[in-house]
Parts: structure tokens; C-alpha cells; sequence
């Protein structure tokens, strides 16, 4: 790049107070309509939740963990509950467990349909975005007849679940499935079909396999590029119910460029996702056992943790969210926690993957992304 | 000349005669001034023609009339966009939340108006106001009626409005010039972007019309079509003239120039209280002008069902031409502005001409169809 096109160039933040930019700010240079630079910035929505973590009991901290991303509520509260869970060897009953599994599948295909509706709402078309949002809606009931809260749920708790599937919960989980199962056709049409879409979204934010995995992305990102790289899959975790069940891996492959994804591959893996999840959920519901939901004695053993540390992950629906705890003989508290969300590593890709595109495509490639700026400010 | 003291006596009834005089013809001429002002007024206002004339350009399909129609269409696009999304619109103020208007204007009319210190300040405020202005005054050369319910028939008509109609994106690009900003400047132009996409081809398309009416009169081309509509003749310019309409508007799915999730709100950024008030009516107002001539060019004018009067006509064909340019804004993702230019000139333009052909060629090869214009049949 010779210095004199930077003459030209116009330097333009996208936030902190710009309407799509919630919670975060990307300085960017452009030279006429082209974006040169991109500098993408944390630290607007910072809670400093890892040093919060330092102060609640063990019981408490999934709480936190949920605020990280409440769209995905119950898989973001997962690996702190999993952490503990492994430094205090606790037994999760075999009804937790297939009930923690069949929540974070509703989590993972309410966050997708709010992402749809989001992704559409950043290419300017609001009635796509608005259709998904009522679906969504469905879910939400039944996570607030389950747990009482309607996005900060707490319902995974070490060893265990803390509410019981009512006969109420089981029919509004049928009927949000149910509903999702109705509208997709329809919607893959008007989304997959719509001409407008494809212009938009067809080679924009296009990388191969291998920069996504120096970029350190994870999930659908990933995924898209016709990678099978699942946690569900490949480090199945004892306490969750995924092998009870017959499912692939999503995956999309696409013929014109293999072993890379653009935006529209990302928006088809996003429809596989959020299938595969309800193959999922349909599969466990029959097979809920009878019997307790939470190991008697978890919450007399979680209260005063040996000394140890443990590392635990899932597979969110914005990729692999992790979480290192360490604590102190004896202590109520953790000495030290550290959060790895998936969306800091899609957020900073963005420097690599935004020089060259148009202006009018940043947001594009940033929503297909996914980021939520709560994993990369903690 | 010495002074003589029975002269000096003499002349004293010349003396107040003279004063009486001045007097009187002081008093005769403010009588007779203000005489022929009534005169004046009975001649221009208060005689029956030219009373009426006023009634018109203020009143019916003047001024006041228009501007109830902008809080008419302003409801409604509000409302049927509720519908197509999934939800219910305004329904708070009023009768079906008729009166919601009112109060947001009222809301924004009371709010601080900030202007930017970056601004020229003088023109900041003049802009929006003159943008109302060059939006609302072509509306008196629609011909509403063949007889008496129109305002002005000029024999240029149609190219003054034009002339009008393409000064709106120079003062959305001086808006975004002058509002110190860089989204504005962005969106500024974009819109200017949009009028060079969207703008020949528009032309080319009312040139159909034109040549069928032989006249350039808006009201002259509404009276050609008293046998047939030119939507008979002409289907695919009505189309082309459609969507160039809503491009240069620069609504959805052509609104790059106010893109939200790209720049903000393009050069309505900086716009507060009144002065987005007047840019947000301008908008519609431009959309119903759009609505209006493609009524008066292809929909047959003021001709349509005969036992109702012309300006009814005109009105439901009016709603319904409405109703497509909701329709169409409500059902596409937004397009970038160099893809606007792509479809505006790769498809737009060559299909417009090729109807001008097609309908000419069917004028010399069919002449029954020639029999039923202006231009009259063998």
C-alpha cells in the first residue's frame, strides 16, 4: 500500500455509539468505499467477571457465566457447573442429564433464531428479522415456566439441575420445536431464496479452514468450511447426553469453494445447526428416565471444594466456550478463574478478514461472524 | 420684497384651504387605496373563480389535503408493515392508532434541536425545511380530475416535476455536506449514488407515456388514456418505473443512503426534533408523488369506474399503488449501492427501452391499438 492512497483516507469509528455497534467499537480506514484498515477494539463492556468470580461461591457462579451471553444462557453457565463439578467428583443423575442436554439445545436454537433475526436486521430487511423473533418467543415461555427468568435462567447447578420438567414445560417445549419445525421450510426459502440475499451475502468474508483456525475460530465459523469440528462429537462429556442419541455433525460444503465459507455458507450452516438441534432435543425427550434430578449430596459437597483445578468446555452456538478454574483447599471461593469465550477470536479475525471489503459489507461480515461482545469483554 | 401685513392677512383662507385640501386628498387617497385593495382582493380571493382556485391549491387537492395524506400514508405504512411482521403497529393514540402521528410529531417538534459544532448552521437549518418544500410542490400537477379538481396544467409539466423531483438528492448530498459528520457525508452520497442509478431509467420509462399522449402535459398524458391505460401498453415501464421510484426514494430495499446498521442513519444522522420531523416527511411525501404519477402515467389518471367522481378514482388507484411501494420495502434485503447501480442500468434501463419499442412497433404493425390514442388509427 503506497502511502499517498492513505492520504485519502477517511478514519471512521464504528461505535461504541453506532446502532449496530452494541457494546463495542472498530476504528476503520477507508479509502473511498473500500475498507483498508480495521482495528478492531475491546473493552466497552467490560464486568470484570473473572474477578467477580473470585468472590461466589461455587453455586453462584454459573450466574456470572450466564451473563457472559445471555442469548445462550444455558450453554454459556455450563463449563463453570462442569468445573466444579470435576473438582468436587460429583454424579449427575441420568435425568439431569438428559434434561441439561435438552436445554442447551433449546438455548442453542433460541440464540440462532435471535442471530437470524439479527442478521437480517443489519442487511436492512426488519420483517425477516421480526418472524424469526415471534418463534423465539416460544422458547422463551418455556424457559420462563421452567426457571421463572426468561434469558438469565441458572439451570445447571453442580450435580445436577434445579428444576424439574413439568407437564407444562414438556408441551411448550413441544410447541416451540413444533413451530420452529412449521416456519423452517419457508423461511430457508425466503432466506436461501431471496435474490437480494445471495448478492449481499454470496463471497463476502470468504476464508479458508486454516486462516479460521490460526484466527483460533471455532463452531459455526468453522464448521461452514465443511470441517466436522464439534465438541459434541469429538470430546463427548460425561455429564451431558449427546451420545445417547444419533446425529452428524452439520456441516456445509460448498462445491464453488471448498474448504473455505462466505457469508451465505455461514447463514446455511446456521439452518443445519439449528436442525440438528432439534434432531437432538426430539431424540432425548422420550428417553427421560424417572428419578432425582440432583445428587443429594451435591450441594453439601460443592459448598468447600478441595484443592485442585479443571478445565472445562462445551460447544456454544458462537463456537468453543472453555473455562479454567483453580481453587484453594477448603475455600467457599474460587482462587482463580479464567473464561475463554468463543466470539474474542471471530471479533479479532475481523482484523484479516475486513481489509479489501466494501464498507457497506463490515457489518455483514461481522454479523455472519456472530460475535456477542459479553465473550470478549469479561 | 418687504413684508406687507394686509397681504400676509388676505392670504391666510388661501392658506387653510390649502391645509383642508391636503387633508382631503390625504384622506381621498388612503380611501381609494385601500379601496382598490378590496378591489384587489375581491378580484384575486373572494370572486367565485378565483376563490375557488384558492380553495383548490390550499384546500382539496392542495396543500392541506396532501399534507393529511402524508399522515394518512405515514399511518399506514406503519400499520401494514406491522402486519407483514408479525405484529400490530401503532395502537396506542386513537382510533387503530390513528392519531400516533400527531403525537410523535409532537414529541419531536418539542425536543432540543441540536446542531453539531461541526455544522454550517445556516444551512443545517434550511435544508430540511427546503427539502418539504421542492417534495410538496409538484403536487400541483397532478391532475387529479380532468375538470376543475386540479390546481395547474402546464404543457411541460411532466418534465418540471422531474426537474423538481431531482433536486431532493442534492439536498440530501448538501444535508450531508454541510452536518459535519462522516456517516452524514457517507450517506449524503450514497443518496446522490442512488438518484444517478435510479434516475435515467426512470425517464426512459415515463417517455412511454409521453410519446403515446404526444404531449409532455401530466394532464394531457391522463387524457390520452381515456380508451386504454398505458399500463396495457406499456406493463414493463410501469414495472421499471416502480422500482426506479423506490430506488430514488431510497427506501428499502434501495436504501443505502439511510442504511441503520451501515452508517447510522446516513445524512439524517445529525438531524434533530423538527429538522428530522420535516426530513422524515419528506421521505413519504416523495413516496405518495411517486405513487401519484405513476397513477396519472400508466394507472389511466382520473379514468375508472364512471359513476364515480374522477379525483375518487384517482385516489383508490392512488392507495393501491401505495400499497405496492409498502409491499415491495417490506420484502428484500437492502442492496449495496454499487449493486443498486448494476440493477438500475443492466436491467432497468434496457427493459424501459424495449418497451418504448415494443409499444411503437405495436403502434405501426396493429393499428387498431392506434385507434385508441391520441395519435388516431387509419
Amino acid at each position: 500500500m503506497s502511502p499517498d492512497i492513505l492520504d485519502e483516507a477517511m478514519e471512521i469509528w464504528f461505535g461504541p455509539q453506532h446502532v449496530s455497534a452494541h457494546g463495542w467499537a472498530t476504528k476503520l480506514t477507508l479509502v473511498g468505499d473500500y475498507v483498508v484498515e480495521c482495528d478492531p477494539n475491546a473493552g466497552y463492556f467490560h464486568r470484570s467477571a473473572e474477578k467477580v468470580l473470585e468472590y461466589k461461591n461455587f453455586r453462584q457462579g454459573s450466574l456470572v457465566l450466564e451473563r457472559m451471553c445471555m442469548l445462550e444462557a444455558f450453554l454459556a453457565e455450563y463449563p463453570y457447573v462442569a468445573a466444579v463439578e470435576k473438582i468436587a467428583e460429583l454424579e449427575v443423575p441420568e435425568r439431569a442429564k438428559i434434561m441439561r442436554t435438552i436445554m442447551m439445545e433449546m438455548s442453542r436454537l433460541h440464540s440462532i433464531q435471535f442471530w437470524w433475526g439479527q442478521f437480517n436486521a443489519e442487511l436492512g430487511f426488519f420483517t425477516m428479522a421480526l418472524w424469526p423473533w415471534v418463534d423465539r418467543e416460544y422458547s422463551l415461555d418455556a424457559f420462563e415456566e421452567l426457571t421463572g427468568s426468561r434469558h438469565t435462567v441458572s439451570y445447571s447447578t453442580p450435580g445436577g439441575v434445579k428444576y424439574d420438567f413439568t407437564d407444562k414445560v414438556l408441551k411448550q417445549l413441544d410447541r416451540a420445536i413444533k413451530r420452529f419445525e412449521d416456519r423452517l421450510p419457508k423461511f430457508r426459502d425466503m432466506q436461501m431464496g431471496s435474490p437480494t440475499f445471495r448478492a449481499r451475502t454470496k463471497g463476502i468474508g470468504q476464508y479458508t479452514v486454516k486462516q479460521g483456525l490460526k484466527w483460533g475460530l471455532s463452531g459455526p465459523p468453522i464448521k461452514a468450511c465443511g470441517v466436522p469440528m464439534d465438541l459434541r462429537k469429538d470430546a463427548p462429556d460425561p455429564n451431558l447426553a449427546y451420545n445417547m442419541c444419533d446425529w452428524e455433525v452439520p456441516i456445509t460444503e460448498n462445491p464453488d469453494h471448498p474448504g473455505e465459507s462466505d457469508a451465505l455458507d455461514r447463514m446455511e450452516q446456521r439452518f443445519k445447526e439449528a436442525e440438528t438441534s432439534v434432531q437432538i432435543i426430539k431424540q432425548l425427550l422420550p428417553q427421560l428416565p424417572e428419578g432425582p434430578i440432583i445428587d443429594p449430596k451435591a450441594r453439601a459437597k460443592a459448598n468447600r471444594l478441595p484443592e485442585g483445578e479443571a478445565y472445562a468446555r462445551v460447544e456454544g452456538t458462537r463456537g468453543i466456550t472453555s473455562l479454567w478454574l483453580k481453587t484453594q483447599d477448603k475455600a467457599q471461593t474460587a482462587y482463580r478463574a479464567k473464561i475463554r469465550g468463543p466470539c474474542i477470536a471471530s471479533y479479532y479475525a475481523l482484523k484479516d478478514l475486513v481489509p479489501g471489503a466494501k464498507f457497506a459489507d463490515f457489518i455483514v461480515i461481522f454479523g455472519s461472524l456472530d460475535p456477542y461482545p459479553g465473550w470478549w469483554d469479561r | 420684497m418687504q413684508f406687507d401685513f394686509f397681504t400676509w392677512l388676505a392670504g391666510i383662507p388661501d392658506w387653510i384651504y390649502g391645509i383642508l385640501q391636503w387633508i382631503y386628498h390625504l384622506i381621498m387617497g388612503i380611501f381609494f387605496w385601500a379601496w382598490g385593495v378590496i378591489e384587489w382582493l375581491w378580484a384575486s380571493v373572494f370572486a367565485p373563480e378565483s376563490f375557488m382556485f384558492l380553495f383548490r391549491a390550499v384546500l382539496f387537492p392542495g396543500l392541506i389535503f396532501v399534507v393529511l395524506t402524508l399522515i394518512w400514508a405515514v399511518w399506514f405504512t406503519r400499520k401494514l408493515w406491522g402486519r407483514i411482521q408479525d405484529r400490530r403497529g401503532p395502537v396506542h393514540m386513537g382510533k387503530y392508532g390513528g392519531l400516533q402521528l400527531f403525537a410523535d410529531a409532537i414529541k419531536l417538534i418539542a425536543k432540543e434541536n441540536i446542531i453539531p459544532d461541526n455544522a454550517k448552521r445556516w444551512m443545517f437549518r434550511f435544508l430540511p425545511g427546503l427539502l418539504l418544500v421542492v417534495v410538496l410542490l409538484p403536487f400541483c400537477f397532478i391532475p387529479w380530475d380532468f375538470d376543475y379538481w386540479f390546481i395547474a396544467d402546464l404543457s411541460v409539466s411532466l418534465v418540471l416535476v422531474f426537474a423538481f423531483l431531482t433536486a431532493v438528492p442534492v439536498v440530501a448530498l448538501l444535508a450531508g455536506w454541510v452536518s459535519g459528520s462522516k456517516y452524514s457525508l457517507i450517506g449524503g452520497f450514497r443518496a446522490a449514488n442512488n438518484q444517478f442509478a435510479a434516475e435515467i431509467p426512470m425517464i426512459i420509462s415515463s417517455v412511454g407515456p409521453a410519446i403515446l399522449a404526444g404531449s409532455l402535459s401530466l394532464m394531457g398524458i391522463a387524457q390520452a388514456q381515456t380508451s386504454v391505460w398505458f399500463a396495457v401498453l406499456l406493463p414493463i415501464n410501469l414495472a421499471t418505473f416502480l422500482v426506479a421510484a423506490i430506488a430514488s426514494v431510497g427506501i428499502f430495499p434501495f436504501d443505502a443512503p439511510v442504511a441503520d446498521s451501515e452508517i447510522i442513519f446516513g445524512w439524517r444522522t445529525e438531524f434533530t426534533g423538527i429538522y428530522f420531523t420535516l426530513t422524515y416527511f419528506a421521505e413519504f411525501a416523495e413516496q405518495m408523488l411517486y405513487s401519484a404519477l405513476i397513477v396519472a402515467l400508466f394507472l389511466g389518471g382520473p379514468v375508472g369506474l364512471p359513476f364515480l367522481p374522477g379525483a375518487v378514482n384517482f385516489i383508490i388507484k392512488f392507495i393501491i399503488t401505495f400499497f405496492f411501494f409498502v409491499l415491495v420495502s417490506s420484502s428484500f434485503q437492502r442492496l449495496r449501492q454499487d449493486q443498486i447501480v448494476h440493477y438500475c442500468w443492466k436491467y432497468l434501463l434496457p427493459l424501459a427501452l424495449l418497451n418504448v419499442v415494443i409499444a411503437m412497433l405495436a403502434i405501426v404493425y396493429l393499428p387498431g391499438i392506434a385507434a385508441l390514442l391520441p395519435l388516431g388509427g387509419p
